[in-house]
């Protein structure tokens, strides 16, 4: 039996008109920004924002997306660095005369919550050198690599590390979110 | 200004680079996984050159900040297809190509 009674789910979601709002702002900025000042873009604009607003609110009803800045700052630069590696790691194989490619398939298990931080990771390790997230069953990511002789647990789980330290999770596994 | 410019021409060159690396490798490498590997890593790295030299060229703070965000919507839009196609290809049972 299920309990519906309640449409929200978390005790998080308490102002939910200001969620909406917040959201209806953010995409705004972007189509300001993407669009430019002229005013008749608002007539496209106007309709895509609401429609964007109504979407998420339907795909991530409850954010909790909490942004500390120090886990900001650290994650940038590792990311910017490691995807510039990783940009470097495709050249030098894709350049090269023989063949450099030693490719299979690793897992790996995730201590992230579900939800957005294990999506965000998920998506990230797309980005890293040599990894490429196949597939996500549960806290199971199965990912591809260019090759095998790369360090891939230790490049995860910094990655790991970095995006709990961004999302503010303190200690992956015990949180519950 | 020029010396702005003349780094802004240099990345730009850098990414053409990237660019063509990706394509080279989408072409050379053997299989559909490493072929997504070529794509999203070269052209992401590619196109964040382009964008970070044309922001330097073009010295407006507006035009920058609009470049940059364009460059965040490509990166969710290829890292999540990348991963979906990855995916597709797993449930389809598509093995992947390994030396021996």
């Amino acid at each position: 039996m299920q309990n519906n009674s309640c449409s929200c789910k978390n005790n998080i979601c308490s102002h939910p008109v200001q969620q909406t709002l917040l959201r209806f702002s953010l995409f705004s900025f972007l189509w300001y920004t993407l669009a430019g000042p002229d005013k008749t873009s608002w007539i496209i604009g106007i309709p895509a924002v609401a429609f964007a607003t109504v979407l998420s609110q339907m795909l991530a009803p409850s954010s909790r997306l909490r942004i500390s800045p120090v886990g900001a700052l650290h994650f940038i630069p590792f990311f910017l660095r490691q995807s510039f590696l990783g940009g470097i790691d495709v050249m030098r194989r894709a350049l090269s005369f023989r063949q450099l490619l030693n490719p299979g398939l690793v897992s790996y298990t995730t201590q992230l919550p579900e939800g957005s931080a294990r999506i965000f990771f998920v998506n990230t390790i797309s980005l890293l050198p040599g990894t490429l997230s196949a597939e996500l069953h549960g806290n199971q990511v199965t990912i591809h690599t260019l090759d095998l002789s790369l360090s891939i647990w230790a490049n995860i789980q910094r990655l790991e590390y970095h995006v709990a330290a961004l999302m503010c999770i303190s200690s992956p596994g015990k949180e519950n979110i | 200004m020029t010396i702005l410019y003349n780094c802004g021409t240099v990345l730009l060159m850098a990414g053409v680079l990237f660019f063509l690396s990706g394509t080279v490798g989408l072409l050379r490498f053997p299989d559909i996984y490493s072929r997504l590997h070529a794509l999203t890593k070269a052209d992401n790295v590619g196109l964040g050159c382009i964008v970070f030299g044309l922001a330097l060229q073009s010295g407006s703070i507006a035009v920058t900040i609009k470049l940059i965000l364009i460059w965040l919507l490509v990166l969710i839009a290829s890292s999540a297809s990348c991963h979906l196609i990855a995916r597709s290809a797993m449930q389809k049972n598509i093995q992947p190509w390994t030396r021996s």
